[in-house]
């Protein structure tokens, strides 16, 4: 394998990486943090894509008004959510696993009604490529993983620095203790679902734009995103930047080595050698 | 009350066994017994999810497993010339040494985390599915699937899979066999093991209970009938396409056994038997179905969370109330 | 029976146990006490296998245990309680005892499956063995009620039961008199001597003192993980050091 291609593959497979971290960011604070079962966050995601396009074709908005508003508008239907669907049944295993999965189909479906199955596109960021010593990275990847480390270095400052960062973690590992200590559990966690689904939204919206939009697409979003947080450990944002990049580099290394079949099947099996030595993930504490 | 019920229990099953299997001499219409194989299908697909849920697991995954069983036995008939027969029994095989390969670290983690799990495992089955190209076709998808082989009884009676009605037999035998086994063990001290595994598997455990390998049983017996339900499946469709195995096929079982009602046996086989015959009730919303069927689920979850095999129970003690305090209360 | 050397156990930084000895005699009761957080339920935990510990050894009946499994070490004969959800809430009290009934006596999954007639006489064995647990207990009463519509008191007996019908050699009881009115701290002492006097020894971790000092042979005192008492009740009761934990703990919530 030549040098280029190697170097190709590489840049590739980060590039990839951080659009995999963008994905599980939104997914490790719900998830991970706020210990809601939300399997629907792919379908959040794919609604935060359709919502930019919807924008940017019948409203003419440009991408950059899309995206906020599309956050917007997502984060508001984040707290629909969890006010009637996930609050009842918080900390019941069960009944919370039976919502979120026929929340996954509800919103599906209502894609597949609504929007049809054919894939959208809602036109690229800015176009052309970048060009370095034979290796080129698109303008558009390169504007989704800047956006991508500025989200995650800005939720890591929100849960470290800030009071209410605080109060999540504190609700991550007790809830009762936390409701002692006078945080008020409902607005804190209805703010999470907020700000995990506006991340999805704006995942979504850049995924759309650098590729298309279907209904199905949160299907493998989902599917990524779980596998990163479980590589790189629940609730942990720094392990969500290792996983997605180990993730990213498989994706991008394996194809031209071997085959994208591989690609599946090394990705699966790096997790369950992860989880058979530490079951936790590799950042995971809890 | 009592005598009643004790009488026409131990007759009703024998009876509508009978009735199961006299369906086909009153009817030949092909729709109709194409449904009831249908159905006969979800049930054993619900009632094995089931067996994994009892150690307290929800599996998503489990369109993944029937989705290996499916293309195990139609390759190995389409390449190797297999006889079905040898088949069938090995796709679930298949399916089970597969779940033994995840089992054990799967069954570890919390049970958030297992259902995350299997949801990304069905998915990356789906995606192996589509790659593998070679061996499966992708998704053009695996074609001219051949129909089970012709049995032969004792040089007299000859069964050709020529058209539904021995489908409907097999199918029917397979479904019997999986809930015969699957009831045998639920009722049996293996199944109290499960319950109390999950109920509190702490307690479980300190009793000398080996709970990673009751977990592990459980799952693998239910991937493998599953294995076994899309082995039918393959040569009944006889055309395979990865995207009949997806994570939305996999919540549909999940939809089957919890709206049937995960606690009694038979809430699974309620579950897949109503929720497979209905949308035959909405074919012209063939598109708002899953409409209807997150609509029943929100429902059963909200307010009768045990599904609707517990509404004998509701029933029952809303009598009760009507009635007042009774006398003769046992 | 239960010989425990040097066992430590780290959690990250922080010291639960340290190089704590101890024996326990077949057929005594022994106490095992310490104010809140002195390491009681760790050293459960370390016992019976559920968490393993960092250096140290346990040897039960001559045979080293350590870092075994749970089940494994609940197949050699030492079965505890918890003291939180000891049991199993949405089975009868049947139920519960006899799923502890799994492996006296033992039975293949095959041979359940089938209802082959050993199966069956392995079945009445442990339905016998059961009920008789729920009898020495006083529960025969409420033996088909659902165990979480029953009161705290039963419900800490139906931990007690379950432990029980596992058939222990040793038995290890965390806070069993927890939440328990004086008339039922009374039935359960009695109980405990009745599991004494069949041969069972008992090690017991809990709170209230004049029970400690009513029922057990020999008193075993932990404080911040270490060992710092052991004998007799009474005189562990006037040890300067055993005093100084307790009151150390009340002086400082002052």
């Amino acid at each position: 394998m030549s040098l280029t291609l190697l170097a190709q593959s590489i840049l590739n497979g980060l590039a990839a990486g951080w659009i995999y971290i963008l994905v599980a960011l939104g997914l490790t604070l719900v998830f991970g943090i706020m210990n809601v079962v939300q399997f629907a966050h792919g379908e959040i995601y794919m609604l935060g894509a359709y919502c930019s396009y919807f924008l940017i074709k019948l409203y003419g908005f440009s991408f950059w008004e899309a995206l906020p508003l599309s956050a917007l508008l997502v984060g508001l239907l984040g707290i629909v959510l969890e006010r009637f669907f996930f609050r009842p049944f918080r900390g019941r295993f069960e009944p919370s696993i039976i919502v979120a999965v026929g929340l996954m189909l509800l919103l599906q479906t209502i894609a597949v009604v609504g929007f049809g199955t054919d894939t959208k596109s809602m036109g690229g960021i800015i176009p052309g490529v970048l060009k370095v010593s034979g290796v080129t990275l698109s303008w558009d990847r390169l504007i989704a993983i800047l956006v991508g480390i500025i989200l995650v270095a800005a939720l890591f400052l929100l849960i470290k620095k800030t009071k209410t960062g605080q109060a999540m973690v504190a609700i991550s590992q007790d809830i009762y203790a936390a409701s002692l200590q006078g945080i008020d559990v409902n607005r804190i966690s209805a703010f999470a679902m907020v700000i995990g689904c506006a991340l999805a939204a704006i995942a979504g919206s850049l995924m759309g734009s650098i590729f298309s939009t279907s209904p199905f697409m949160g299907t493998s979003a989902i599917t990524k995103g779980i596998a990163v947080i479980i590589l790189g450990g629940l609730g942990s944002i720094p392990g969500a930047v290792v996983g997605g990049f180990i993730l990213g580099l498989i994706d991008g290394l394996i194809p031209p080595l071997l085959s994208s079949t591989m690609a599946g099947i090394v990705g699966f099996g790096v997790i369950i050698i992860v989880l058979i030595l530490r079951p936790r993930g590799l950042f995971g504490h809890e | 009350m009592n005598k009643a019920t004790q009488f026409i229990k131990p007759v009703s099953y024998p009876v509508l066994i009978l009735v199961l299997f006299l369906i086909p001499l009153f009817t030949k219409d092909a729709y109709l017994l194409h449904i009831l194989i249908m159905t006969g299908i979800n049930i054993i697909l619900a009632i094995s999810l089931r067996a994994i849920a009892t150690t307290g697991q929800m599996s998503l995954a489990h369109a993944g497993f029937m989705a290996i069983g499916a293309y195990t036995s139609a390759l190995l008939v389409k390449k190797l010339g297999l006889s079905f027969w040898a088949a069938l029994p090995l796709g679930g095989i298949t399916a089970a040494l597969i779940a033994l390969l995840v089992g054990y670290p799967f069954v570890r983690v919390k049970r958030v985390y297992f259902a995350m799990l299997t949801l990304f495992l069905g998915a990356v089955i789906r995606l192996i599915i589509m790659e593998w190209r070679n061996l499966t076709r992708g998704s053009s998808g695996l074609l001219n699937i051949p129909p089970p082989n012709s049995l032969n009884f004792f040089g007299l009676y000859n069964i050709v899979f020529d058209s539904k009605v021995p489908y409907y037999y097999l199918i029917l035998v397979l479904m019997l066999i999986t809930l015969l086994f699957l009831y045998r063990i639920d009722s049996s001290r293996v199944g109290r093991t499960l319950l109390a595994i999950q109920q509190d598997d702490s307690v479980a455990e300190s009793v000398g209970i080996n709970v990673t390998n009751f977990k592990v049983l459980a799952w693998c017996l239910g991937c493998f009938f599953a294995g076994i339900a899309g082995s039918f499946y393959a040569h009944f469709i006889k055309t395979l396409t990865p995207d009949s195995f997806g994570v939305l096929q996999a919540i549909y079982v999940v939809v089957y056994m919890v709206v049937g009602g995960r606690r009694r046996f038979y809430g699974a086989i309620l579950g897949a038997f109503i929720l497979t015959l209905l949308p035959e009730f909405f074919r012209i919303l063939k598109e708002y179905q899953p409409f209807v069927f997150v609509g029943i689920l929100l429902i059963i979850t909200f307010f009768l969370p045990g599904g609707l095999a517990d509404l004998p129970k509701l029933g029952a003690s809303m009598l009760r109330r009507l009635k007042g305090p009774s006398v003769n209360h046992a | 029976m239960l010989e425990i050397k040097g066992l430590t156990k780290h959690f990250g930084g922080l010291a639960a146990v340290t190089e704590f000895d101890m024996s326990i005699y077949s057929g005594e009761v022994v106490g095992l006490i310490g104010p809140n957080g002195a390491g009681k339920t760790t050293m459960f935990n370390l016992i019976t296998g559920f968490i393993p510990p960092t250096k140290g050894h346990i040897l039960f009946e001559q045979v080293n245990i350590t870092g075994k499994a749970t089940h494994a070490i609940a197949a050699k004969g030492i079965v505890r309680t918890f003291q939180q959800n000891a049991f199993l809430p949405d089975m009868t009290v049947l139920q519960n005892v006899l799923t502890s009934c799994y492996l006296h006596p033992k039975s293949g999954v095959w041979e359940a499956i089938f209802n082959t007639p050993g199966y069956r006489k392995k079945e009445q064995k442990a339905l016998h063995h059961a009920m008789e647990i729920i009898e020495f207990l006083g529960m025969d009463s409420v033996s088909d009620e659902l165990a979480q519509s029953l009161p705290h008191g039963y419900q800490r007996l139906i931990g007690i039961a379950i432990a029980l019908s596992a058939n222990p050699k040793l038995l290890l009881l965390d806070e069993p008199l927890a939440g328990m009115n004086a008339n039922e701290v009374n039935e359960t002492l009695i109980f405990i001597k009745k599991i004494r006097s069949v041969g069972t020894t008992v090690l017991l971790v809990e709170h209230n003192m004049r029970a400690v000092m009513k029922i057990c042979d020999r008193v075993v005192v932990i404080n911040f993980g270490k060992k710092i008492a052991e004998g007799l009740p009474q005189k562990v009761k006037r040890n300067k050091d055993v005093i100084e934990a307790y009151l150390g703990v009340s002086e400082d919530a002052a």
